[in-house]
């Protein structure tokens, strides 16, 4: 695998050029420190290794995936050295990822894109010639003018990758000034279904796991140690609580992840049965007596918005009755013994947090599995309790807004084909290219997109990439980006964007420990060539189209935004946040429990709702006057559930779980949910087998896919540290179903199904369970520059050189599972069937 | 490993606090209160690798080649990992390893790495201990500072490879952007140095600082309150079970919390003239 042996090191080093650092280990140097390591003081700062020089530290924030870390840069003479996690960050306590540490390869990589490019050859032939930035947005201001004063502004269509806090707020602002609502996301392939899931019950989104304070910790379906979308801030948690107060920690999964291994216990489950082991749980604890009593009241559990605390007991105790252990053990290879031991031990924990992620939720009704989590949490006192499962608390951000455009339109292309989603509440983002293909529900005639990719991150993606290839379908294409990659290549002019080491933000994402954490982003370094950021683009075009934006530049936006922010304003708005890059309020408290506030019902408009129990505000619902809230209802009132004001439980009216989503709902946590029957889903969390596996033939193998420690799915492959740690993704394949088909370790081997085919090699290992396939989904990337794909971007300008790249030793660059992927939807929440794929592998 | 004899301890490490933990066996020797009272004073640096807390994340790896700028195709540190056991009883753990910064065996005080120098033993040089005293030592390409570091002075490295083949863990290799400061034919050698510039500036190891589990603990030995220096004490690490290669004599000063006996299952050695195992890659 690796060539380092002595010969290669001695070859290396007459090949090399010079960049001499000074000796090490000068003598006479005395020590600043001895046992104050690691001290406050120090940390925070770091020096030059060469040099000797304490280097410049700026605080700022990560972007490599979703988790966003404060981080702080250490920059020398200009030049990003370092990066590490903000020691006064509350949420980070000072720690970064191997991501997050090879940050500076965004920025110096060889092939970075950095300067506006126009298309010259056909689309996807590689040809390109470098313009100016005045030329580029005149071309794309004319354009889009066009639509706009045409009445038609939402024939441009925006679609976003990674765009979080300040970087989409900036960019919804713009859209809307402009006039469409034409704006794509990616959440679809990524985790709507736990968001559906939630939202249907406690109308807020995003749990976190309390396991500062937790006591048990059972994990189905999340790699928290490797990856997830808040990884920093829980991981090391996770750990902590494992090693220092030895909280048990079970991990339910098809593979032996680095969060399975590093777990009390490994359960290996088969694919798509999180939902019915957890039911099987619930079924143990209701049939054993061992619920707790407490959230009963909180649950609506049968039709009956009134039913008694003991009635719900008994409904909840009847609906998993079918869910014995033994049933569970049949269908997902769970011995019946373990589940009971693990749902006892569960149940008796002071306090316990249920763990759930993309292995439970990007299935065949992945929705209604976290559905069912959410009610084993709720049944044993888990919810919102310390140690338990909780609402993510993040940072609320003030920020100026621009006058709406009057025209402001969408075309209907988000949210998937008719039918095919009952509740697409974050849209069906891996849909948006085949309906552009589809055509009959309106294509956009300009298409720009950014931190996204997808002719590498959908389903079928070489599917998509035909599309975008077609310049009959969309005949205008933008796209910002870094890198050359498999989407950017079918632009007909790409933006150089900056990197997030080198642009302004305001920054929000959820605290680990319930209190908010309102942090900033700061340009490290200055942006390489002409790159600009998407939020100093916004004004500028915005200008040359003839409207003006509330904001000059995106530094301006985030300057306006911390002195509006009361919190941050207080502390010293912008400059503060400059200087520290996080604050937090000393005096918060982790707000566990918020559903137990009880809630003044005398205001002006506020009424009883007789069905539900709800008590609502008519005059701040829309309804004409009171008497016609009152006949039409609570639940029949359009805009009703803006009116929420609390839900009465025996006579108290308790703040309880308000619908804050789409959902309409009253107060309960819905577990028999009015939206979902009315659709003919499940209106109760219950066991749906998922089709294609029901009907796989015996010889066939369901294709599972996951990320590693040192990559995102997308962004990371030309960070040359993260990929000469992985560049190659083999196949993990049990012993056993390898031996069936006489595949040994290293073998070559062919993977195929209706959707598409790859050729791989097969990792042999204990550490997956029979009769599946997983195959990571970073990398077997076509374009990524060098370090990515193997092979130079071939557009012109780009970065740097960088004279470590002739030391790049790897010539293997994995393939992609995404093209055996076919773009099927959740029926419930429209979420990417991502692990339901079934192929046939043989010894190629 | 069958023998029990413990790892060698050197006479001030005895005197001055590690003693306590790490004299299982040792000599204890009366010396005289004024050199007990300047060593005292001069760290001993050393790390604890606690296995429990090592979830396999990588980021001590690319934290170490961000902080040194380390070319690719070499490491200064990397995270070994290891599955063993059949289906559905298997295991999977990880052990980060790097330079152990040894004190070298009884006869030569120093490391095999430093005896191999042709460089070494070089000049004699004073090194000044936080209370101004100061301690001499003897320099060389590769050398012992007293504070227990083995660091290399590239100025005086003439590439000849020699310390890349005596170093048993196999943790060093040649650098291909520094040249060989008196063989400008050749590259200098180069491994980790334990963030000599973060530690001198009263900073810890890269690594150690980004590290979630706190599995890296960094401290002085010297200093009997320290946590490296608890830990020692309280887990026995000073012993052959919980450093690597203990029977090769060279005294590592990186212990391993690991009461899972995690160390000797997953450890994969350097096969001679290789540094194969010293490549970190995620399967």
């Amino acid at each position: 695998m690796t060539r380092l042996d002595r010969r290669n090191f001695m070859k290396l080093a007459g090949a090399s050029s010079a960049a001499l650092a000074a000796g090490a280990g000068a003598s006479g140097q005395a020590l600043a420190g001895t046992a104050d390591i690691p001290s406050k003081e120090a940390s925070g700062i770091d020096f030059s290794p060469t040099t000797g020089k304490q280097l410049e530290a700026i605080p700022s924030a990560c972007w490599q995936c979703v988790t966003r870390d404060s981080i702080i840069g250490h920059v020398e003479d200009g030049r990003l050295r370092k990066i590490e996690g903000n020691p006064n960050s509350i949420r980070t306590l000072g720690k970064l990822c191997a991501r997050g540490q090879a940050g500076v390869n965004q920025v110096y990589f060889p092939d970075r894109i950095l300067y506006p490019l126009q298309r010259v050859g056909k689309r996807g032939e590689h040809k390109w010639k470098r313009i100016s930035w005045d030329e580029a947005l005149d071309t794309i201001a004319a354009k889009l003018k066009e639509l706009r004063d045409a009445g038609t502004p939402e024939l441009f269509m925006y679609q976003y990758g990674r765009h979080k806090a300040s970087q989409a707020a900036t960019m919804y602002d713009f859209m809307a000034a402009y006039g469409t609502k034409t704006i794509g996301n990616h959440t679809s392939v990524c985790e709507a279904g736990k968001w559906v899931g939630q939202e249907s019950l406690w109308g807020g989104m995003y749990d976190n796991w309390d396991y500062d304070n937790t006591d048990f910790v059972v994990i189905f379906g999340s790699n928290n140690f490797e990856a997830h979308t808040n990884h920093i801030p829980t991981a090391q948690r996770l750990i902590r609580a494992k090693v220092q107060r030895n909280v048990p920690v079970y991990t339910f999964d098809v593979r032996l992840t680095n969060t399975a291994a590093m777990s009390t216990e490994w359960v290996p489950i088969n694919v798509g049965h999180d939902g019915l082991v957890m039911l099987a749980m619930c079924n143990v604890i209701m049939n054993e007596g061992l619920f707790r009593k407490d959230h009963f009241k909180f649950m609506r559990v049968t039709k009956d918005y009134k039913a008694s605390v003991d009635d719900r007991i008994a409904a909840v105790t009847s609906q998993v009755a079918a869910f014995t252990p033994e049933f569970a053990e049949e269908q997902s290879g769970v011995p019946a013994d373990k589940i009971r031991q693990i749902a006892r031990d569960f149940a008796k924990a002071n306090s316990a947090c249920l763990v759930t992620y993309r292995g439970t939720v990007m299935h065949y009704h992945g929705a209604d599995q976290e559905r069912a989590a959410m009610l084993l949490a709720a049944i044993t006192n888990n919810l919102d309790r310390a140690g338990g499962r909780v609402m993510g608390v993040g940072a609320g951000w003030k920020h100026p807004s621009s006058p709406v455009a009057e025209v402001h339109k969408s075309l209907n292309i988000n949210d998937g084909f008719p039918g095919e989603a009952a509740y697409p509440t974050h849209h069906v983002s891996h849909q948006v290219w085949p309906m552009i293909k589809d055509g009959s529900h309106g294509r956009p005639k300009v298409y720009w997109w950014s931190c996204y990719n997808p002719a590498f991150i959908n389903g079928d993606n070489n599917g998509v990439a035909a599309i975008m290839a077609d310049e009959s379908i969309v005949p205008f294409q933008i796209c910002t980006t870094i890198v050359y990659d498999e989407s950017s290549q079918y632009a007909d002019i790409i933006l150089p964007d900056v990197t997030y080491l080198e642009r302004w933000d305001w920054e929000d994402m959820v605290s680990a420990n319930q209190i908010a954490e309102f942090y900033i982003r700061q340009p490290l370094v200055k942006p390489l060539g002409e790159a600009r950021c998407q939020g100093d683009v916004w004004p500028e075009l915005a200008k040359r189209i003839g409207f003006e934006l509330a904001y000059s530049s995106k530094e301006d936006f985030v300057r306006q935004s911390c002195e509006m922010t009361p919190g941050v304003k207080g502390a010293g708005g912008f400059e503060y946040m400059k200087k520290h890059g996080v604050w937090h309020d000393p005096n918060a408290k982790p707000n566990y429990g918020f559903y137990e506030a009880t809630v003044d019902t005398s205001g002006d408009g506020v009424i009883l709702d007789d069905e539900t129990g709800v008590y609502w505000n008519w005059k701040k619902s829309g309804a004409k006057d009171e008497a016609e809230a009152k006949s039409v209802g609570y639940l029949k009132t359009p805009g009703a559930k803006k009116g929420y004001v609390a839900q009465d439980i025996d006579g108290t009216a308790y703040l309880a779980y308000p619908p804050n989503t789409k959902f309409v709902k009253a107060g309960y946590l819905d577990f028999y949910s009015d939206n979902f029957a009315e659709k003919g889903l499940p209106a109760f969390p219950t066991y749906t087998p998922i089709p294609e596996h029901t009907k796989k033939a015996d010889d066939e193998l369901i294709l599972t896919t996951y990320k590693t420690a040192v990559h995102t799915h997308s962004r990371t492959t030309h960070c040359k540290w993260l990929s000469e740690i992985k560049h190659d993704n083999p196949a993990w394949i049990n012993s056993k179903t390898a031996a069936e088909r006489g595949i040994k370790d290293g073998d070559a081997i062919k993977v195929t199904n209706g959707t598409g085919e790859i050729a791989t090699t097969a990792y042999v290992t204990e550490g997956i369970i029979p009769g599946i396939i997983a195959i990571s989904h970073s990398l077997g990337r076509q374009q990524s520059g060098v370090y990515g794909s193997g092979k130079a971007s071939p557009t012109p300008g780009g970065g740097a050189a960088d004279p470590d790249a002739k030391n790049k030793w790897w010539d293997k660059h994995g393939v992609h599972p995404n093209v055996l992927m076919a773009n099927w939807s959740d029926p419930i929440s429209g979420t990417m069937r991502w692990m339901d794929n079934v192929v046939r592998v043989a010894k190629a | 490993m069958t023998e029990t004899k413990a790892p060698m301890v050197n006479r001030r490490d005895v005197l001055t606090g590690a003693g306590g933990a790490a004299a299982v066996g040792a000599v204890a020797v009366a010396v005289p209160a004024s050199e007990a009272k300047a060593a005292a004073k001069a760290p001993r640096w050393a790390m604890v690798m606690d296995l429990r807390a090592c979830i396999g994340c990588r980021a001590c790896t690319v934290a170490c080649k961000a902080e040194n700028d380390v070319s690719l195709g070499r490491f200064r540190t990397v995270v070994q990992e290891k599955t063993w056991g059949t289906f559905p009883e298997t295991k999977k753990r990880f052990l980060p390893i790097m330079c152990n910064h040894c004190a070298g065996n009884e006869k030569d005080k120093v490391p095999p790495c430093v005896t191999a120098c042709p460089e070494y033993p070089g000049e004699r040089r004073k090194w000044t201990i936080p209370s101004g005293e100061k301690i001499r030592y003897r320099h060389g390409a590769t050398y012992k500072r007293p504070d227990g570091l083995i660091l290399i002075d590239k100025e005086l490295c003439i590439g000849c490879g020699k310390c890349l083949d005596a170093c048993p863990y196999g943790v060093r290799s040649f650098d291909p952007f520094v040249k060989a400061g008196k063989d400008p034919t050749e590259q200098a050698a180069d491994k980790c140095d334990m963030c000599a510039h973060r530690v001198d500036n009263g900073v810890e190891p890269a690594c150690v600082n980004t590290c979630q589990g706190r599995a890296r603990i960094f401290g002085d030995l010297n200093d009997p309150e320290s946590e490296v220096s608890m830990l020692v004490k309280e887990h026995n690490l000073a012993t052959p079970d919980y450093v690597l290669l203990h029977e090769e004599g060279t005294n590592p000063h990186v212990f391993y919390l690991d009461p899972d006996g995690v160390m000797k299952t997953v450890y994969k050695q350097r096969e001679k003239g290789k540094l194969d195992h010293y490549v970190d890659q995620i399967p």
